[in-house]
């Protein structure tokens, strides 16, 4: 494997990424909204069930949890469903199909300067703000790898997910419906607005068995460890492995069998 | 020599939705398996040698864009056979990118935001070029166009014509063997695309590259190609030397002239000297059409010149658009 271009992918996407000044800018503005309203709608719960302790975590820990969530979200969201939906649409995926590489690997690695770029603009900044102001929610130690080798995959499983859906574009040329229903379901399934604590079991139970929670929780329920035993370490990124290869082999082969609908019946 | 495209008896069919008109009918389309079967192309066969700069023309619809998906790899034929470069193009469609580059007329495949010396240091990497080679292609590019104040200026603040010249320069960066313009020149002012045809021109003869180029601009064809394809509604129509075309209608020429007294009845009594002619008039000019293997131009002139004072002429050769105007609506017998 020849890493050089995929890597020349990275270094134009950064480029290009930093092009965009006052879009990072109004992403950080936007969020820090988003994360005032998500303090006093907890606040309010918090303070209507009349304890310290709902769920097994303290206020503190939802927000926590949910701040580092959305920081999450915005590093790894990469719009493929509306890239791939578009291209559909326009037939510029043509051009695309005409590289000289495989189209999934393409997309991937030309938005992959994104996650550089994301990952010190948001990811980091805020990981630094909450290890600060919670002084210590965040523990420093074996942790922080686990993190990072489950965020990796949730990257990965996130992108397998988002090229499925993008693919039914291929069936039904439009973009915008599908992609909302996917990101409702990928956000709530994953904990990434509700912590899965907070699910009703039988539905807990559901989701723990989907690939969503891999995306979120999983990464997350590493990085605040409150175990840091190697067993629980090792199902949650053991799970995590599983999706990554389960993920893959159905998005290739959706694609796969859904090509046709472009060489066949015309793009 | 194997041709590097080889094309046999290939048609492409589509399966398109029968649509209801109104409210009601598009209701009823969500469930309808009504279909019918539209051939876009309808068994083609021709070859392309390695080094031809090869005109595909026809109007819009006709098929041509059908068939260059076909040639790329992105549509596959519902029968027949291409080879391209001794390979079928939709099988190994990322392998075969390697030897194909591509220009679609309005889209780009530059880096929106980015200079275009950006873009080309990726199509360096990802199609795996060599320095020596990469380099010795840029000398060459430098030595055929301003491009040095191109290279540094971010795509999005490009005229169209420069963005159109950048994406030639990218299809070609990789020295493919074979180059398919879809409309190159389109929406491009007289002298941008007197630039673009110069530059086709000589990486066609420097590389040997191979050039497929649809266009709907005469001017390119005359400029470019000495081979010509025309296909229409599917079917092929013409594929030879654009010098036959020419002869083949060529032998025609339109000779005008204009004489004293009412045009329309001097047309009608020359009609009736030369019954064999086809003799119009309008406000200005009489114009007979010769065909110069039966009676020259010459002979003509001479014979009306006897009965009365020719006061104006004007010959006028066929042109290529012409030409191609007769046998879109005509057809080749």
């Amino acid at each position: 494997m020849n890493l050089k271009k995929y890597l020349s992918l990275t270094r134009n996407g950064i480029m290009e990424s930093l092009q965009f000044r006052l879009s990072m800018f109004i992403v950080f503005v936007g969020n820090l909204l988003y994360l005032i309203v998500v303090y006093f709608l907890w606040k309010a719960i918090y303070a209507s069930s009349g304890e310290e302790v709902v769920n097994g975590m303290t206020f503190s820990d939802t927000l926590i949890y949910l701040v580092l969530a959305t920081a999450l979200f915005n590093f790894m969201e990469m719009y493929t469903v509306w890239q791939m939906g578009r291209a559909i649409q326009s037939g510029a995926i043509v051009l695309t199909l005409l590289k000289p590489m495989e189209i999934r690997r393409y997309m991937f690695w030309e938005y992959s300067g994104n996650f550089v770029v994301n990952f010190f603009a948001t990811l980091l900044p805020t990981f630094i703000v909450v290890s600060v102001v919670t002084h210590g929610a965040i523990p420093l130690g074996l942790n922080l790898l686990y993190f990072v080798i489950s965020v990796v995959m949730a990257v990965i499983i996130n992108y397998n997910i988002d090229f499925f859906v993008g693919t039914i574009c291929l069936y039904t040329e439009s973009i915008w419906g599908i992609n909302i229903m996917k990101q409702v379901i990928v956000l709530l399934l994953s904990g990434a607005t509700i912590p899965i604590a907070f699910f009703p079991d039988t539905i807990r139970t559901i989701v723990y068995w989907l690939p969503f929670q891999s995306i979120y929780n999983s990464p997350l329920t590493l990085l605040l460890g409150k175990s840091s035993d190697i067993r629980d370490v090792g199902i949650v990124l053991g799970t995590q492995l599983i999706w990554v290869f389960v993920t893959y082999a159905i998005s290739k082969l959706f694609w796969k069998i859904s090509l046709p609908q472009i060489t066949v019946n015309g793009g | 020599m194997a041709p590097v495209i080889d094309i046999k008896n290939v048609t492409k069919e589509f399966k398109v939705l029968n649509r209801r008109e109104g409210l009601a009918g598009s209701i009823k389309d969500l469930f309808s398996r009504d279909y019918k079967t539209v051939r876009a192309v309808d068994n083609i066969t021709m070859s392309i040698e390695q080094g031809e700069i090869v005109g595909y023309l026809g109007p819009n619809g006709a098929g041509k864009s059908t068939t260059i998906k076909m040639m790329t790899g992105v549509l596959e034929p519902t029968s027949g056979e291409i080879l391209v470069n001794g390979k079928l193009p939709y099988k190994n469609r990322s392998k075969n990118a390697q030897n194909i580059g591509v220009v679609f007329g309005q889209r780009s495949q530059l880096w929106w935001a980015l200079p275009l010396v950006e873009s080309f240091r990726l199509l360096k990497d990802i199609y795996q070029i060599s320095d020596e080679d990469y380099d010795g292609m840029m000398k060459l590019y430098r030595s055929l166009v301003d491009i040095e104040p191109l290279l540094h200026k971010p795509v999005r603040q490009m005229s169209l014509g420069q963005r159109t010249l950048s994406d030639i320069l990218a299809a070609f960066l990789h020295n493919p063997k074979i180059v398919f313009l879809d409309e190159p020149t389109i929406g491009l002012d007289v002298s941008m695309k007197a630039k673009i045809r110069t530059l086709i021109h000589a990486l066609n003869k420097e590389k040997n590259t191979t050039v497929i180029l649809t266009t709907h601009d005469m001017g390119d064809v005359d400029a470019l190609c000495r081979r010509i394809v025309i296909i229409d509604k599917g079917r092929m129509l013409y594929d030879n030397d654009i010098s036959h075309l020419k002869g083949f209608f060529g032998s025609y020429r339109t000779l005008k002239i204009r004489v004293d007294g009412d045009l329309k009845k001097e047309a009608e009594v020359i009609g009736k000297e030369f019954p064999a002619l086809k003799v119009e008039a309008d406000d200005e000019w009489i114009s007979i059409l010769v065909d110069e293997e039966k009676i020259t131009v010459m002979e003509v002139l001479t014979k009306l010149q006897k009965t009365r004072r020719v006061r104006d002429m004007q010959l006028e050769e066929i042109s290529t658009e012409e030409v191609i105007k007769k046998i879109y609506e005509e057809g080749v017998e």
